[in-house]
């Protein structure tokens, strides 16, 4: 009985009737969906693609493969919605322990993509899509690399233009881990602060400004809000300077006197101005909207190690039940859905506590 | 792509014979079938002008069209808030009778019997705990030392040797000597007076001073508390200290690794929890710190408001039933 049912239902949804009612029925429904507020960055947790391929028989590359078909599809509704960034974990640098043929089949399926995406680049720059790699490039292999870089290239063009024309980012992380990307921004912070400012040609002195800044302290006004200041008590370095007459020869000279003292040409950035937007700016997605939704599927409710920077504020995080290559516009459905109903409700709210505070501010005249 | 049945199978049969069956032309016009027409607000600006006569009829479909899916947009969304409220009822039913249920009683021994047959337990606990609003300040410090108290006690309980309680504002912080007297009240309320052993730490602050007995034999249980600002602004701090550092010729940028900044965060702030547990209806971090949830499991009970024994208990029973797979 169950087997004629589903023989029919496949009877009925194959048929070319059937695909375009069903093709009709998504369009009507994402055209709907996006009548409401639209997350501008979704990330994608692609999980489960070897489970699917075990309970289906096949084999584990031919799971990544219809992993891939999942990709595109989401892509696909993410675009018609207006999504602007989608941000994917291809391969965690974890993912290197796996079956060396896995890995293999993994890097050539990445290397056949991308490819194409070159050859089809024409067709790419009518959707102003464009193609970023995130992640730590040295561990990739040559070839690959090399094709990356050409698909980078190929459609980097496409942010430059206004951005109302930008209209998809796809970020794929290859080999990735968020550890390891916050260790880079901090790297490449210190490194930012170790190279001197360049001297400004400005008409404004900055003697001046300290004058006046310095003036306005004395009068007991706090000029800038300041950043709360926490030493971390258990990084032990010794404040003195003696220690630098027992550095190598070939080190880089104490510069402390210039940094502290007059705002030279040689001058360094004072590590204390390093705020949040600082670090920030070295993240990878630095350019990208804050992320509103980070979806991983499966039924796995870690984040191993993904977008651990971007989602730990107010991101909706959100894990479902189903493998990545059954994920399809009916359960993404459900979590945009779920997001715009979260995003009306704290709209009420606020706007209901605005009132309140209104309310009370005029019963005080 | 919603390709047609007969194209997917072209496709895939292409692909598993390395991409030599199909021919470029072939293959470019499935391509082409499946991709979706460029986003209207693009066409507009393309050929504006060509199609300047043509829009009054354009125009019309356009606005019926779009009628349609504001008319779709709103039934949708009235069967889906229709959905969600029955959802949370049900749910809230769901968690009332559990929470009756599964009921500590207060005794050690009736916690130790949920917790026997799980095959692991976390090493780690850790929860967020939430402010309810600005109003009302004083019975929220209350209500949130209270909690504070009794997860503590049933981590005691439970022989889970850490717990860190996450708290945006800080506030738990503030008020360390009152959440230590609250913990050993609750402890001589559940264990009588052999009861453990219990420190209260925090980053950024000097150890409370804990009366340390020595090792009692009921166990010791730490209890951590963190904040907003352990998290991005720990990392600031790093940062800072560590440009110093290369500032003054001591390091050099090559030797930050992710090792040194992870035994730094996690000697300095916390170490990572094995099991993260939120009393919000649905996970959102609002701040935790980045770098130690990595692998943690967070456990958050859909549409659960309350704060209760049975949310523990079904976070530490979700925690034995996941597998750990580290990327493998």
């Amino acid at each position: 009985m169950a087997d004629t049912v589903s023989l029919l239902r496949r009877l009925i949804l194959e048929s070319p009737p059937g695909e375009w009612a069903v093709n009709q029925l998504r369009e009507l429904l994402i055209g709907a969906l996006k009548q409401g507020p639209i997350p501008q960055h979704v990330a994608f947790e692609m999980d489960g693609n070897r489970r699917y391929a075990r309970s289906r028989r096949m084999e584990t590359v031919e799971g990544h493969h219809r992993g891939f078909e999942a990709l595109a599809r989401i892509m696909e509704i993410c675009y018609k919605c207006g999504v602007k960034v989608v941000t994917v974990y291809a391969f965690s640098i974890e993912n290197f322990n796996r079956p060396k043929y896995e890995v293999e089949g993994l890097m050539q399926l990445a290397k056949v993509k991308l490819e194409q995406l070159t050859t089809y680049g024409d067709i790419l720059d009518r959707y102003g899509a464009c193609v970023r790699i995130l992640g730590q490039r040295e561990l990739i292999r040559e070839d690959v690399l090399e094709v990356m870089d050409k698909a980078v290239a190929r459609t980097k063009h496409n942010k430059k233009r206004l951005t109302v024309w930008l209209r998809a980012v796809l970020n794929i992380c290859f080999p990735y881990t968020s550890r390891a990307e916050m260790t880079t921004a901090i790297r490449s912070t210190v490194q930012e602060f170790l190279s001197p400012t360049p001297p400004k040609n400005t008409p404004f002195s900055p003697s001046r400004i300290r004058q006046k800044i310095l003036s306005n302290q004395l009068d007991g006004r706090e000029p800038l809000p300041t950043i709360p200041d926490e030493p971390l008590d258990d990084v032990e370095f010794d404040d003195n300077d003696s220690s630098s007459t027992t550095l190598p020869p070939d080190s880089p000279e104490p510069r402390l006197l210039t940094r502290s003292g007059s705002y030279g040409s040689t001058a360094l950035p004072n590590p204390d101005s390093i705020t949040v937007d600082t670090i920030e700016r070295h993240i990878y997605t630095a350019d990208d909207p804050p992320l509103d939704i980070f979806v991983r599927t499966s039924g796995v409710e870690r984040l191993s190690d993904f977008m651990l920077w971007q989602c730990h504020q107010d991101t909706h995080i959100f894990f479902r039940k189903c493998l990545w290559p059954d994920f399809d516009l009916k359960d993404f459905i459900w979590v945009l859905l779920e997001w715009q109903w979260r995003q009306k409700q704290s709209d009420r709210e606020n706007s209901s506590v605005k009132a309140r505070t209104n309310k009370a501010r005029s019963m005080m005249e | 792509m919603p390709m047609s049945v007969k194209d997917t199978k072209a496709y895939r049969a292409d692909e598993q014979h390395g991409h030599h069956l199909l021919t470029e032309a072939q293959r470019q016009a499935i391509f082409k079938a499946s991709l979706p027409s460029p986003n209207d607000g693009q066409a507009a600006v393309n050929n504006k002008a060509g199609q300047a006569q043509r829009r009054s009829r354009l125009g019309v479909r356009r606005f019926l069209k779009n009628q349609i899916f504001v008319f779709v947009f709103a039934v949708m969304h009235g069967i889906f808030s229709l959905y969600i409220k029955s959802r949370q009822t049900w749910h809230g039913v769901a968690y009332q009778i559990s929470s009756i249920l599964y009921y500590h009683h207060a005794t050690p021994q009736y916690i130790r019997r949920d917790i026997m047959g799980l095959s692991k337990k976390p090493k780690h606990l850790s929860a967020i705990l939430k402010t309810e609003g600005k109003h009302r300040a004083k019975n929220d410090i209350d209500r949130l030392i209270e909690e504070t108290a009794e997860l503590a006690t049933w981590c005691a309980c439970a022989e889970i040797p850490m717990l860190s309680i996450y708290e945006k504002s800080g506030v738990l912080k503030k008020h360390m000597p009152r959440v230590y007297e609250a913990v050993i009240q609750k402890f001589t309320f559940y264990f009588g007076t052999e009861h453990p052993t219990l420190s209260v730490t925090s980053p950024h602050q000097d150890d409370f001073p804990t009366r340390m007995l020595e090792e009692s034999r009921h166990g010791h249980l730490q209890l951590h508390l963190i904040s907003y600002q352990d998290g991005r602004e720990s990392i600031v701090d790093l940062t800072r200290t560590l440009a110093d550092m290369s500032q003054r010729g001591k390091i050099s940028p090559r030797d930050i690794s992710q090792e040194l900044v992870d035994a730094e965060l996690s000697e300095g702030i916390f170490p990572e929890p094995d099991l993260l547990i939120l009393f919000t209806p649905y996970v959102e971090l609002s701040g935790y710190p980045p770098w130690q949830i990595r692998l943690t499991e967070i456990f958050c009970l859909q549409d659960n408001e309350t704060f209760g024994y049975q949310v523990f208990l079904k976070a530490l029973r979700n925690f034995a039933s996941a597998q750990m797979r580290r990327g493998k």
